[in-house]
């Protein structure tokens, strides 16, 4: 689910960057940093805007400046039950790789509906039900969101496509 | 009546039928009969038989009996006789069943017939008895009946009946079902029991002489044996029986010269209080068909084995097992013949278990096999067991298997199945479950864990376990209209309850042993589960599992974890793929997987996460950062481990080798950084003023001549600060990078310690030389150097080289950093230096130096320049191809630029820990460069080295007289920033006499300049 968050950050700039474009550099090095990150439970997907950016403080002894900027930006937090697009990156025997958006899914042999089976001879080796889905790297595919497991600087999830209005699109 | 009126139109219908005239028309003496009789059916009572008695008497006597039944049953009974007739004679060998299963009303009727029976003859019958033969069959007919009564009777009411007669019991007098326990428990009036000692093991044979005894002297003889009951009690009292009887002599007379019985020791009265506990049954382990038992010795020692068949004695079972046989393989003909040898060879080598094959024994072991036909499916002989459908089948003794705790794992019960494919299909899952149950409560659950009530009263309930007593789990409920409370109920009701997607780690009971994974499906009591491993679905039992909250993939065998890079050898490394209990999965370098054991293991490594290399464009890559095959399989994959020119990368898509697959850092290209790392210029370089002065800074100051020949240690007198040798003196004779071989004074053995707790000391005058200069003191100047020489601002990089000894051997190792003509020349530094110098341009040192400069020159510029931004570190990669980069050998060391270059650049100076040597290499090849140090640089600076002096021009054209050519691409870049260069010139030309100094001149350079003379001199540091 996305969110609007609003999350402080504090940034350290050299010296040799105190100077009219300062502001600029804090706002492309926030950019640089927060913008796609993750955090173990969101992803921040986009810095809206600067809600403060705060003055900034010369540490002793370094001459670093140190800035803490209140900025809004648009998180996604996947969650269980979550039904999302993905795009499949590998397809293997154990399962389905997908990747939604930053956030990687694999969907396990058992939760692939029954009739859509692993198909290792054709190039590329795909799922199919020898019908209309064909699932191979590449396709899109409607999941749902079985579970969410945080890691420290990654989210992996397990997904499946064994329920109504799931599977390739 | 109705049942009248049935039988009336019964006997019209039957009437109809009737072709056969009635023979005779006896008489009408009998029609009370069939009442008589009914009652006799139902009754129990003495006077039934008495009326019976009565019957009998009509019969004989053919008189008119005038029974108290009533009299209107008379007409009826006389319709029906002629036909009941008929069928007398026969039916005198009627069993009364016939009758019993009919309708209620013909069981009347036939209930009349049998009545009859008994009082009718068949008229032929009649003629073939001789005149005066008795003709009734009464007594045989009374016995019958007798008979009969006794089968009808319903055995609890025979029961009581015996009772009455026979019972002695004064309980038995009333009813047993109404008194109470505890007046059935014995009193002082009954009976005492005398325990007495007999052989271990004998009890029982000691028990069957007393009643064999007792039989041969009843009570009535003339010897009567006055015990009334002797037991025993088997394994609980080993060596001990009992006794009932009145008085203890009693127990003396009839115990007299019994076998085994030990009279020398007293007879031991039992309390009446314990009488009860004496005779109180344990109840055993109930073993049932199907269930699960383990051996417990033998070849099948430990092997889960499955109860076919349970012998009414109680004693043994007929259990199912997988075989374990080497059908002859392994044994040679001599241990074939010698049984006790035979043994011992099975026992040393355990086969695996496997299932029976024919095929296989009759390799060698034809004669030993023979089919037995059996009831479907294979059934073969050999060796004198017995294999059905490739099972052992094998009688054994209860004793000697294990009931309690069997906790049959799935994987050895998934063995057992048969037929099915997938080895689930025939599985008896209940009855595994059963036995899981047994396994006890407060090993699988926890609290906390989510559980849910499947069977009992409180089906459905769903809570978290609070608390475990025993069987008895407290749980709280967490959902429906129970919520909140906390209730009580036992394990055999309760399973544990995952959701799919649930996070969870498998505590025991199976080889999975602490893998982690998600659960993707949830059926009964069995988990699927997706491994974060190995990506693999493994199947476990609920009671298996626990939700983890843990983060990372699990798995440890000691300290080794999965994706841990350990050295096998001084050659190896190798990144763990798989720890199982005794051993570990790795695949090394060349990619090559092994089963290694955890003592195989030299050490393990610790992850370096500075480490850096370059990929096949020269790009620096990291520890985390995603990069992929340029040639081959085209593999991609995090880079977990950087080791040499070796890249383990981790790729969660990949299957086999836990997704670690082995590269070669030539071999691939950046796809990403780690964590938006940015590709672009480092910020700590940015300052222009520092990048102005690094060149020169940087090559006056720190280059760290390399470090070969003598350790300087070795010769010293030394005393041992620590340890064993504490305080001792001695001579180092040898060295390294760790170790001394020390000659102490007092033993004139060689000893091996530690180099830091070694002092030197001067021989003479026995003053402790300081150490930090003397060994170590290398060190210290360079640590030192980059505040001397940049102000600090280049630190990061110049003391992270510098000043982490680890990694570079030869730099911390090399105590002497210095090289002996360094050292030696100590207040002279100059000639000293001037060699070094000229190795330095030429040979490692410069490539060290101009290398670093390089770097620093660009990092400082490139920031800026178009030519930086291009996305490529260094202008060279950009500007001239990769001809230094593609030839290969340069490439190690270059990308060694971090820690891992160290080693196979041993004599290049890896102390400079950032230097593309490639790079430099290339600088040489290319003609600017070194034409750009080797002449001009000292006169620019007139500095000594011209290693040091030569990056100079190149990032700072305008100072520099060198034509740098090689440089003049990122300079203009750098130009137009030229407001950061205004106090460059200052910045750089006030450090460079200090930088200058502090490598060279004794003046200056104060580390050194210290450093050298009090260690050579050895002049006492204050």
């Amino acid at each position: 689910m996305f969110f609007l968050k609003e999350e402080a950050k504090v940034i350290t700039l050299h010296p040799s960057y105190f100077g009219p474009n300062m502001r600029e550099y804090l706002i492309t090095r926030l950019n640089e940093e927060e913008e796609g990150r993750c955090t173990g439970d969101h992803f921040v997907i986009c810095v809206m805007d600067m809600v403060d950016i705060g003055e900034g403080r010369v540490m002793p002894s370094s001459g670093h400046a140190e800035y803490t900027i209140k900025y809004r930006a648009i998180i996604w937090k996947p969650f269980r039950g979550e039904t999302v697009d993905a795009i499949v990156t590998s397809v293997k025997p154990t399962g389905i790789f997908t990747l939604a958006g930053p956030l990687s899914v694999f969907i396990a042999r058992k939760n692939i509906p029954s009739d859509i089976k692993w198909e290792p001879n054709t190039v590329p080796p795909q799922y199919t039900d020898h019908a209309d889905q064909v699932i191979e790297k590449g396709t899109s595919l409607r999941l749902k969101i079985l579970g969410v497991k945080p890691d420290v600087a990654a989210i992996n999830a397990i997904g499946t496509i064994k329920e109504d209005y799931l599977g390739p699109l | 009546m109705s049942s009248n009126l049935l039988n009336q139109d019964f006997g019209s219908d039957e009437e109809e039928d009737d072709f056969n005239p009635a023979p005779i028309d006896d008489s009408d003496a009998e029609e009370p009969q069939p009442p008589k009789a009914v009652r006799g059916y139902h009754g129990v009572n003495d006077e039934d038989e008495d009326e019976d008695q009565n019957g009998d008497d009509d019969d004989e006597g053919g008189a008119d009996a005038n029974d108290d039944d009533e009299d209107d049953a008379e007409e009826e009974d006389a319709v029906e006789r002629p036909r009941k007739r008929r069928r007398g004679g026969v039916h005198n060998f009627f069993e009364e069943e016939a009758g019993v299963d009919e309708e209620e009303d013909e069981a009347e009727e036939d209930e009349d017939e049998l009545a009859e029976f008994g009082t009718e003859m068949h008229p032929d019958d009649l003629d073939a008895l001789p005149a005066g033969a008795e003709t009734d069959d009464r007594r045989h007919r009374q016995l019958d009946r007798q008979r009969e009564l006794d089968a009808t009777m319903d055995a609890e009411k025979q029961a009581q009946m015996l009772k009455e007669r026979y019972g002695r019991n004064r309980a038995a007098a009333t009813d047993a079902l109404v008194i109470p326990k505890r007046l059935l428990l014995p009193s002082v009036e009954d009976p005492s029991i005398w325990g007495g000692r007999c052989k271990p093991g004998k009890e029982r044979e000691v028990v069957y002489s007393i009643q064999k005894r007792i039989e041969e002297r009843p009570a009535g003889s003339r010897n009567p044996i006055r015990i009334i009951s002797a037991f025993e009690r088997g394994n609980i009292m080993q060596g001990w029986f009992y006794c009932e009887a009145r008085r203890q002599p009693d127990v003396t007379d009839g115990l007299e010269g019994i076998n085994f019985y030990y009279p020398s020791q007293k007879l031991t009265l039992v309390p009446v209080k314990e009488m009860p506990d004496l005779l109180r049954v344990q109840k055993s382990e109930e073993l049932n068909p199907g269930g699960w038992v383990r051996m417990k010795r033998g070849k099948y020692h430990d092997d889960l084995a499955q109860i076919e068949e349970v012998e009414t004695n109680g004693l043994n079972v007929t259990v199912r097992l997988v075989p374990r046989l080497d059908y002859g393989m392994n044994d040679d003909s001599a241990a074939m013949i010698d049984p006790k040898r035979k043994r011992t060879a099975a026992s040393a080598i355990r086969p695996p278990q496997r299932l029976f094959s024919e095929a296989e024994a009759k390799k060698k072991h034809a004669k030993y096999l023979s089919a037995t036909s059996g009831l479907g499916g294979k059934s073969w002989n050999y060796l004198n067991e017995n294999y059905i459908d490739g099972f052992l089948i094998k009688d054994v003794r209860i004793s000697h298997l294990l009931t309690k705790n069997v906790n049959p794992r799935l994987e050895e019960v998934t063995m057992f199945a048969r037929g099915g494919e997938d080895g689930a299909a025939n599985l008896d899952l209940a009855s595994l479950a059963d036995s899981l149950k047994n396994a006890n409560a407060e090993d699988s659950y926890q609290p906390g864990d989510p559980v849910e009530v499947y069977r009992g009263e409180q089906q459905g309930l769903i809570g978290k376990t609070v608390s475990t007593r025993g069987e008895i789990v407290s749980l709280q409920v967490t959902e429906g209209d129970l919520a909140g409370q906390t209730i009580d109920a036992p394990v055999r009701t309760l399973r544990k309850r995952f959701r799919e997607g649930d996070h969870v780690k498998v505590i025991g009971g199976s080889r999975y042993q602490n893998e982690l994974g998600m659960v993707v499906q949830v059926k009964d009591d069995t988990v699927t589960l997706l491994s974060d491993m190995s990506m693999q679905e493994i199947t476990v039992f609920s009671k298996d599992l626990r939700l983890s909250a843990e983060m990372a993939a699990d798995g440890q065998l000691g300290i080794y974890d999965v994706h841990d890079l350990v050295q096998l050898d001084a050659a190896t490394v190798g990144c763990v793929i798989k720890v199982d209990r005794e051993s570990l999965r790795v695949v090394d370098q060349n990619g090559s997987v092994r089963n290694i054991l955890p003592t195989q293991i030299a050490n393990k490594i610790t992850p370096r996460r500075e480490a850096v290399a370059t990929d096949n464009n020269g790009a620096e890559i990291r520890h985390g950062d995603t990069v992929r095959e340029v040639q081959g399989e085209q593999r991609s994959g995090v880079i977990r481990h950087i080791y040499r020119s070796f890249l383990f990368l981790h790729n969660k898509a990949q299957a086999e080798n836990a997704g670690i697959s082995v590269v070669r850092t030539t071999n691939v290209v950046t796809v990403s950084a780690r964590g938006g790392r940015p590709t672009g210029p480092d910020l700590t370089k940015m300052n222009p003023a520092i990048a102005g002065q690094r060149p020169g800074g940087r090559g006056n100051g720190a280059m760290p001549p390399p470090q070969r020949g003598r350790d300087r240690l070795i010769g010293k007198t030394v005393t041992v600060r620590k340890g064993r040798f504490k305080g001792l003196v001695g001579i180092v004779r040898d060295s390294d990078d760790k170790t001394a071989q020390v000659e102490l004074y007092t033993s004139n053995k060689p000893v091996l310690i530690q180099r830091d707790i070694l002092a030197p000391k001067d021989p003479i005058s026995k003053q402790p030389l300081d150490m930090g200069r003397g060994r170590g003191g290398s060190r210290v100047p360079h640590g030192g150097a980059p505040p001397s020489r940049g102000g600090g601002w280049q630190g990061g990089r110049t003391p992270m080289s510098g000043g982490d000894s680890s990694r570079t051997p030869a730099w911390g190792g090399a105590s002497s950093a210095r090289t002996p003509a360094w050292s030696g020349v100590s207040g002279s530094r100059t000639p000293a230096w001037k060699n070094d110098g000229n190795r330095t341009s030429y040979g490692d040192g410069s490539r060290t130096a101009y290398g670093d400069g390089n770097r620093t020159a660009y990092g400082g510029i490139g920031n800026r320049t178009p030519a930086w931004n291009s996305g490529s570190r260094t202008p060279y990669d950009t500007g001239s191809g990769y001809d230094a980069f593609a030839s290969g050998s340069r490439t190690p060391a270059w990308g060694g630029a971090g820690a891992s270059a160290a080693p196979p650049a041993g004599n290049r100076t890896p102390a400079w820990g950032g230097l593309p040597s490639g790079r430099d290499q290339r600088d040489y090849d290319d003609a600017p460069t070194p034409g750009g140090y080797s002449a001009p640089t000292p006169g620019a600076y007139g500095a000594p080295t011209p290693g040091a002096s030569a990056p100079t021009p190149g990032a700072w054209a305008d100072n520099a007289p060198t034509p740098g050519g090689a440089f003049s691409a990122p300079t203009p870049g750098a130009n137009p920033r030229r407001g950061y260069d205004a106090p460059t010139p200052a910045a750089y030309d006030a450090p460079t006499p200090a930088l200058g100094g502090a490598a060279e001149t004794p003046g200056a350079g104060y580390g050194d300049d210290d450093a050298g003379p009090r260690y050579d001199e050895g002049t006492p540091s204050p």
